[in-house]
């Protein structure tokens, strides 16, 4: 299983002052949730961290080797990520766009096999759109396509998972058997590491937080160290009021 | 096909103000001039071929692009190509005739210029007979009755002596190559098509519908002629005489029978046409011959 | 997808292929018999027989096949390049470019092998600046190549409208037929050929990096796919696809749109599949539209981008209508 750290990482947002270093250390069995308010970089901060953007200084490393070091076939094959858009200018069935997980681990000349379609299907049961496989992408509603890109992650079945925004679009039901899955996977030795809009979903099912203030301050760490009220109240600009609801403490801004 | 409607007091001095000069022109149009025209602007190349053998240069101010034959209308001043005119250069020369081609020039741009109030002689020659009758009524347009009149016998009498040399010798057949790429020819309703049926020559394309067919190597075959002529890309070029040597199952080309034809005497439908004919008549006498 | 998925559809269009061929050879001006071809083609017949369907009528055909395939491969690349299924060979304004080269040289009075040459130069001038002033200052992204290419396309129209005002009159139907993509201009056959073939060998292994990149540069990087590399691979390649066959029949249009999108429907988008598709599909419609060219008004001549034309708008405008 891979580690994946941050050493002294500043993220690049053309046209903002460099925040303050990231020493992150993402360890198996983490789940980690990224806050903050709209625009303070969270998705760039995934795409830097899954090498698809340069930072602005610093490092990513995976197992302590610089992610800049390593072939991308061999980065994909242990760190995969959920995007926040899709692009779906062609046709695709959900099993097809499920399939292309599978990509980091076949040669150029290999076929997906019959057991590579039944890793994909695997992950599409595991995600409620088993049904839904020859279905084409583009028919599904947002929900359902949120679900496909989950799965097509799953399939991909890397050891680190970014997700940005993974409970987009899901309604209740799906957003906990979605989290549930995620925290089995966490279990199973694969770390997690999302951006979440909805703090409470994060209270309740992170273990780490990193909280990215618009300031470029960023603060880190297990997460009932970081779910204090007055952090989080300055992080959104918001009065907040908590409640304990089983077992876990609850935000709710204030109304006026 | 033109007809004179009147002709009057022609022989008489020029300083003596005639009665109306009027002729039709091949859209049948009665164009009428109140006195012989001294400013002629010719629009294309062809009609000021015809100008200059009816004896009318002198009177010729301007001439579109590519007028290059006799050599004295090449250093006349251009209005412009002959479907691109330059209206306003054409206005401002005052002209008081201007002689037009069905074949080339537009009709929506010269009837401005008919509606300005400038005479425009529209020439169609489609016949032998149709060149001589427009140097006659060029030259009556333009007071050169007598010059007209004799190069235009001149003209006819050639032609006559053609036909009557080769009405009864023996017929050949003959493919005209107009151009390379595309594969072009012509029907029997072009001229050259007509000067190959005066040397006693059977087009085998003229019956095809159009004035200029565009066709294959594989339809020329089929029809088996035996001469090919072409004027080439010009200056004796014999590169698309020669490509059809890879084809030694047609006849003109087993008895080599492969002719270069002066480009310039046949592709405008003026008096060199009859030069350009006895070069033609020359040709297929030398093919009959070798067959 | 089990091999023998992607092969059944490929053999079925193969057949197609070779049937069309037979078509095409046995067609023509020329009144030959299935019976006369057939003994031509096993090596017998006249030899007028053997001229009009051996020298003539085969190099054309295989001339047709090839440009067909070429064009409709390198619009499958182009439409995954700019993740847009409507992107055709040109968009990107090649064939202006190709058409400029072609148009000077024959201006100039040149013919044969200086008009090919003259328009592959042309062809690979345009795909350098176009490519060379999207990448501007580094950043390089679909929409800009696309911006860019369009934009160009437009520059080299003016130019070739410039130039056919310019012409004397004479030279005239010679630059029309081959800006509307003419068969009788295309030499030997043979390189055409060479370059598709090589070419569907080449891709079949980067078929699935192409399915991926299909679905946006993100998440192909994401997936493992080096993007930029890629990118630049294919952009290349079908340029040099685009340039062999404008080089071959001048502009032929719609079938590097209309190929892949009609295939697409019917096959789905798996690249591996698709893109050897294209190539004997592409090749088989311009077989067909230029045996309809060459017979249609016969024995005149009709330029194959005509028909081409014909055929390619109202089937794509219906399967426009129909997918909606």
């Amino acid at each position: 299983m891979t580690t994946l750290t941050t050493d002294n990482l500043i993220i690049d947002i053309p046209g903002r002052a460099p925040g303050s270093p990231l020493n992150l250390e993402v360890q198996p069995g983490q789940v980690w949730g990224v806050l903050g308010p709209n625009g303070v970089g969270k998705t760039t901060l995934l795409h830097t961290l899954a090498g698809l953007r340069a930072p602005h200084r610093g490092e990513v490393l995976l197992d302590g080797r610089a992610l800049g070091s390593l072939k991308r076939k061999s980065v994909s094959q242990q760190l995969g990520l959920v995007f926040q858009d899709r692009q779906d200018g062609f046709p695709a069935t959900v099993l097809e766009t499920a399939l292309i997980g599978r990509h980091p681990w076949l040669s150029s000349w290999q076929m997906e096999t019959g057991e590579d379609i039944a890793i994909a299907e695997r992950a599409l049961q595991a995600l409620d759109v088993g049904h839904l496989r020859d279905r084409l992408v583009s028919t599904l509603s947002g929900g359902e396509r949120q679900r496909v890109a989950i799965a097509t992650l799953m399939t991909q079945a890397p050891d680190i998972w970014l997700l940005d925004e993974p409970s987009n679009h899901l309604d209740l039901h799906h957003q906990v058997a979605v989290m549930r899955l995620l925290s089995g996977q966490a279990e199973a030795g694969r770390a997690v590491f999302m951006c979440l809009h909805d703090l409470n979903l994060a209270a309740r099912w992170c273990d780490h937080l990193l909280l990215m203030y618009p300031s470029g301050e960023a603060c880190w760490g297990p997460a009932r160290e970081m779910l204090v009220p007055s952090a989080l109240e300055s992080l959104y600009n918001q009065t907040l009021v908590t409640v304990e609801v089983d077992g876990a403490p609850v935000f709710v801004p204030v109304r006026s | 096909m033109i007809t004179v409607v009147a002709v009057l007091g022609l022989a008489l001095t020029a300083s003596v103000s005639a009665a109306e000069l009027c002729a039709t022109d091949a859209l049948d149009r009665d164009v009428c001039l109140p006195e012989p025209a001294r400013r002629v602007v010719s629009l294309s190349p062809g009609a000021t071929e015809l100008l200059f053998s009816a004896g009318a240069g002198d009177s010729v101010v301007a001439v579109s692009a590519w007028s290059d034959y006799p050599p004295q209308a090449a250093e006349l001043p251009q209005v412009g190509d002959s479907n691109r005119l330059d209206l306003e250069a054409i206005v401002s020369l005052k002209p008081d005739l201007v002689v037009a081609w069905t074949d080339g020039n537009s009709r929506a741009q010269l009837d401005r210029l008919a509606k300005l109030g400038v005479p425009v002689f529209w020439l169609a020659p489609r016949e032998f007979e149709d060149i001589a009758l427009a140097v006659e009524t060029l030259g009556r347009l333009t007071g050169h009755t007598p010059v007209a009149e004799r190069t235009a016998a001149e003209f006819r009498d050639g032609i006559s002596t053609l036909q009557a040399t080769y009405r009864d010798s023996a017929p050949v057949w003959v493919f005209y190559q107009v151009w390379d790429q595309p594969l072009m020819t012509i029907n029997g309703d072009e001229l050259i098509s007509k000067a190959i049926a005066l040397c006693g020559g059977i087009n085998v394309f003229a019956g095809l519908p159009r004035l200029v067919p565009r066709i294959s190597v594989e339809t020329v075959l089929a029809a088996d002629p035996e001469v090919i002529v072409t004027a080439g890309r010009g200056d004796s070029d014999r590169d698309w005489l020669a490509s059809w040597q890879s084809y030694p199952s047609v006849t003109a080309v087993a008895r080599d029978n492969l002719f270069l034809v002066s480009p310039s005497l046949l592709q405008r439908p003026t008096f060199r046409m009859l030069e350009g004919a006895r070069e033609l008549c020359g040709i297929l006498e030398q093919a009959r011959a070798r067959l | 997808m089990p091999v023998s998925d992607i092969f059944r559809p490929l053999v079925v269009l193969a057949l197609a292929a070779l049937a069309a061929m037979l078509v095409s050879v046995s067609v023509g001006s020329a009144d030959l018999g299935v019976a006369d071809t057939l003994s031509v083609l096993v090596g017998g017949g006249s030899e007028l027989h053997r001229t009009l369907i051996l020298d003539l009528r085969l190099p054309r055909t295989l001339s047709a096949f090839a440009t067909g395939g070429l064009l409709a491969l390198a619009g499958a690349l182009m439409q995954v390049l700019l993740r847009n299924p409507l992107a055709d060979p040109y968009v990107l304004g090649l064939s202006g470019g190709a058409a400029v080269g072609a148009l000077l040289a024959m201006l100039a009075g040149a013919a044969g092998f200086l008009i090919s040459g003259s328009a592959f130069a042309g062809a690979m001038l345009a795909t350098l600046l176009v490519f060379g002033l999207a990448h501007g200052s580094g950043s390089w992204t679909p929409s800009r190549l696309l911006l860019t290419g369009v934009v160009v396309a437009a520059g080299w129209g003016a130019m070739i409208t410039l130039i056919l005002a310019m012409s004397p009159a004479s030279r005239l139907p010679g630059m029309l037929y081959w800006l509307m993509g003419d068969l009788s201009h295309a030499g030997q056959p043979w390189p055409g050929l060479a370059v598709l073939v090589l070419v569907c060998l080449l891709v079949f292994p980067l078929g699935r990096s192409l399915n991926v990149l299909a679905r946006g540069s993100l998440q192909a990087a994401a997936l493992g796919v080096s993007v930029r590399s890629l990118e630049w691979l294919i952009y290349l390649v079908a340029s040099l696809l685009t340039a062999t066959a404008v080089t071959m029949a001048g502009a032929v249009g719609f079938v590097g749109l209309v190929v892949p999108h009609m295939l697409r429907l019917a096959l789905g988008n798996d690249q591996r599949m698709i893109l050897p598709a294209c190539a004997l599909a592409g090749g088989t419609l311009l077989v067909l539209a230029d045996t309809l060219a060459r017979v249609v008004i016969a024995p005149e001549q009709l330029p194959v981008g005509v028909i081409t034309a014909l055929i390619g708008v109202p089937t794509f405008l219906y399967l426009l209508y129909r997918s909606r």
